[in-house]
């Protein structure tokens, strides 16, 4: 009842206020205008202090002892919806994360980079234009890309997220996607520039990784941020007793490894190749399911598949040469953590394991060597795979081990030799995370890389590491 | 041949879905606690799933598959909120691809906002810790204003099921009852308790709410395990004082030990939650355990 009165005073002292310049018009006197506005101003300031007082007291009121009244038990409790929430008001959830590496290896440090280039059946060289390297890390000190992230509701029916990826030479943005909100049946739809959703470690940024950098499969077959691509995503929960997820991805094709284009136009016309296809040409489906293990377990399996419809390679030894046609990939991941009940991680686990295939079926476009073999065909085929375990030993602390091998099975068509062995790495990492928002790393590699047929070059390497994660509170994503 | 294997997949996937809809309200809640006070405020009307187990603290779960299989089938969420699920609840909100239970829907039910919180709007400064500026998250041992949120609580089912409102609202009303018939018993045990070290900011609300003093906490500041430094500092400032340290299972309990040792006070290992299947008779019988373990500083 009060509300209401004061309310309608307000109403009308603000239609007393609107209608006041209109008649100090008419007057012509502005004096006698002004001293009405201050008067209803006046009257205006007190009302509103009046109204404050009594929100605040009926506040006091209901905090204080909503137990102890009476008329509380009788009248149904009001339930709201709300979120309890620090309270960001329009702004978008902000983090950056700052990410420092320091290496040297017993190479001159040339080993990081050869780590992305084990030698396969047929890989593209140079062509990795489409890549801003996350690898790319030089011997000494290095400042990564520090990460700044947005996300936000954008309206009831979509979230947005944006990530860019600053570097001290060039802002690019990673990812920028939309998201909807409010679909039914258990559908969702992604579109914009985002990580796909294949395999297990294929959608996570750097900074949730357990090592510093990423593994040689991925690293090798799809670049050194895994597939990255614009398009579409549509995801499937169906409601099952099973946790169970499908999607299918309709991508543009613009990868710099699985579906590598020739840039240069000219050099596209000099090697025979086609100009790139209208997108997408590149689309992919997965699989992933996890058994209710408990609290205290958990598992997911997956299962994916991807097609590029258009790949060029260009190699210069031991002739030029150029081909073109299309590639598939598939693969198989799992993962496996334990959840102890101890605190800051202590006695936590995760197993994951992920396999990936590769084949492409291509024709030559052109062959300085013998021109001949002009429009023969040759499939490639090779695969790459990484297993990885990490332990929480100490409160705060968590050690990690990894393999990686690329090449185990590598097979050409036709009269090629492909017979030339494989690449393998071992990684050992020791973390400590004094809170959730930083972390400090030490890991140790010992690679074999195999840099032409039959030639390898190992190494060992050590990196230092620092994660800095400022702002809004980040996702604890299985 | 794949196309065909396809169409097979998705045919059995929508008959499994069809026989897991049944009658009631699917509620999914955070905490045991939570848990409780759905299956205390729903009844038969209900079947509950609660998503982290007692044994583990809520701030540091992971937004596990299993959870998101639990809310894509939820009517209704019953989160403690303010925070304390925000590294795992939110993505696990998202990933559910359920529009019903996001926060502003009547899916959605957080405790946190309907009771009024201590500590609230405090600098959101991370280096006092892992903070929550929204206000203490932790009211679930407040058996006042848990009764609070289970008349809220009544009032949301009711709206999810208008033809159980009264059952509700009953249940609503026999827990305030058996919550208050239990309080002055506990306040007058506990008058007079010289106070309580715990390790974490989870005992405010109750020690608020029996009137005893929270003399300190184990680590130094939230989310951060004690340093030596920290509890000599602590240790030197209760000399002479009486008290008693509580703390929880998935605590480390080196600190605590030292503390109680030192100072020559009681100590506790007190579960912060309720048994999974809590019903009311089990959470009141905590909260007893907790104003004897007050109680026994004397």
């Amino acid at each position: 009842m009060h509300f209401q009165r004061t309310y309608q005073r307000l109403a009308a002292a603000v239609l007393a206020l609107a209608s006041t310049p209109a008649a100090g018009n008419q007057d012509s006197d502005p004096e006698a205008t002004i001293e009405a506005l201050s008067e209803h101003l006046r009257r205006l300031e007190a009302e509103q202090a009046e109204l404050k007082a009594q929100i605040e007291r009926l506040q006091r009121a209901t905090q204080e002892q909503p137990e102890s009244e009476t008329a509380a038990r009788t009248r149904p409790a009001e339930a709201t919806s709300e979120q309890v929430t620090s309270g960001r008001a329009f702004n978008p959830a902000i983090s950056v994360i700052l990410d420092g590496v320091f290496y040297q290896d017993d190479i001159d440090g040339d080993g990081e980079a050869l780590l992305g280039q084990a030698l396969r059946p047929s890989h593209s060289h140079g062509h990795d234009g489409h890549d801003h390297s996350h690898g790319a890390i030089d011997p000494g000190f290095n400042l990564r890309e520090t990460e700044i992230a947005f996300s936000a509701a954008v309206d009831p029916y979509f979230n947005a997220e944006a990530y860019l990826a600053v570097s001290e030479e060039a802002v690019e943005l990673e990812e920028a996607f939309l998201q909807t909100r409010a679909l039914p049946g258990g559908l969702r739809l992604k579109a914009g520039k985002f990580l796909s959703d294949i395999g297990y470690i294929n959608d996570q940024h750097p900074h949730q990784w357990d090592f510093v950098d990423q593994n040689l499969a991925y690293r090798n077959l799809l670049g050194d941020h895994g597939l990255l691509d614009t398009g579409v995503q549509l995801t499937w929960l169906p409601r099952l007793p099973v946790y169970t997820r499908l999607g299918i991805e309709v991508l543009q094709g613009d990868q710099g490894r699985f579906g590598a284009l020739v840039d240069d136009e000219a050099e596209r016309e000099a090697a025979g190749l086609d100009d790139p296809e209208d997108g997408p040409r590149l689309f992919t489906g997965f699989l992933k399911l996890a058994p209710d293990l408990g609290y205290s377990h958990a598992l997911q399996l997956g299962a994916w598949y991807a097609h590029n419809q258009q790949h060029q390679e260009r190699h210069t030894s031991p002739v030029s040469h150029a081909l073109e046609g299309d590639a598939d990939l598939w693969g198989l991941d799992l993962v496996y953590k334990y959840d102890s009940p101890e605190a800051y991680g202590l006695g936590d686990w995760v197993l994951q394991t992920e396999y990936l295939r590769e084949s492409k079926d291509l024709s030559i476009t052109a062959h300085t060597g013998d021109p001949g073999l002009v429009g023969d065909s040759r499939d490639f085929l090779t695969d790459a795979w990484y297993a990885q375990a990490r332990y929480g030993f100490a409160p705060r602390w968590q050690a990690a081990l990894r393999y990686a091998a690329v090449g185990l099975t590598n097979e050409v068509s036709g009269d090629a030799e492909a017979n030339f062995g494989h690449s393998d790495r071992w990684s050992a990492a020791l973390t400590f995370m004094p809170t959730e928002f930083s972390r400090l790393r030490l890991q140790y590699t010992r690679a074999d890389i195999l840099t032409a047929p039959g030639e390898h070059r190992r190494f060992n390497g050590v990196y230092a590491q620092y994660l800095m994660s400022l702002g809004s509170h980040g996702a604890h994503e299985f | 041949m794949m196309p065909r294997t396809l169409v097979l997949v998705v045919v059995l996937l929508i008959t499994m879905a069809a026989n897991m809809a049944h009658a009631g309200l699917h509620v999914v809640a955070t905490t045991s606690s939570m848990g409780m006070l759905a299956r205390t405020v729903g009844g038969d009307a209900v079947s509950v799933a609660v998503l982290a187990p007692p044994d583990r603290d809520a701030h540091d779960l992971q937004a596990r598959p299993s959870m998101i299989r639990d809310l894509r089938a939820a009517d209704l969420l019953v989160a403690v909120g303010a925070e304390l699920e925000v590294g795992w609840l939110p993505v696990a909100i998202d990933s559910s691809a359920n529009p019903a239970i996001r926060p502003g829907q009547a899916g959605y039910f957080e405790a946190a906002a309907q009771v009024a919180l201590i500590d609230a709007g405090q600098p959101a400064d991370r280096a006092m810790g892992d903070v929550h500026p929204a206000g203490n998250p932790h009211l679930n041992l407040d058996p006042v204003r848990m009764a609070r949120v289970a008349e809220a609580l009544a009032t949301r089912l009711g709206q999810l099921a208008p033809a159980r409102t009264a059952g509700f609202r009953a249940r609503a009303q026999a827990f305030r009852a058996a919550v208050e018939a239990r309080l002055p018993r506990w306040q007058a045990g506990t008058e007079g308790a010289p106070g309580v070290v715990s390790y974490h900011r989870d005992l405010d609300y109750l020690l608020e709410r029996l009137d005893v003093a929270s003399l300190g906490f184990i680590e130094p500041v939230p989310g951060v395990p004690p340093s030596a430094s920290h509890l000599r500092e602590l240790i030197s400032r209760l000399k002479g004082h009486e008290g008693v340290v509580i703390y929880h299972g998935f605590d480390p309990p080196r600190g605590p030990r030292l503390v109680g040792e030192r100072l020559g006070w009681p100590r506790a290992e007190l579960p912060l939650e309720p048994a999974l299947d809590a019903g009311p008779e089990a959470y009141l019988d905590l909260i007893e355990r907790y104003v004897e373990a007050i109680a026994s500083a004397r």
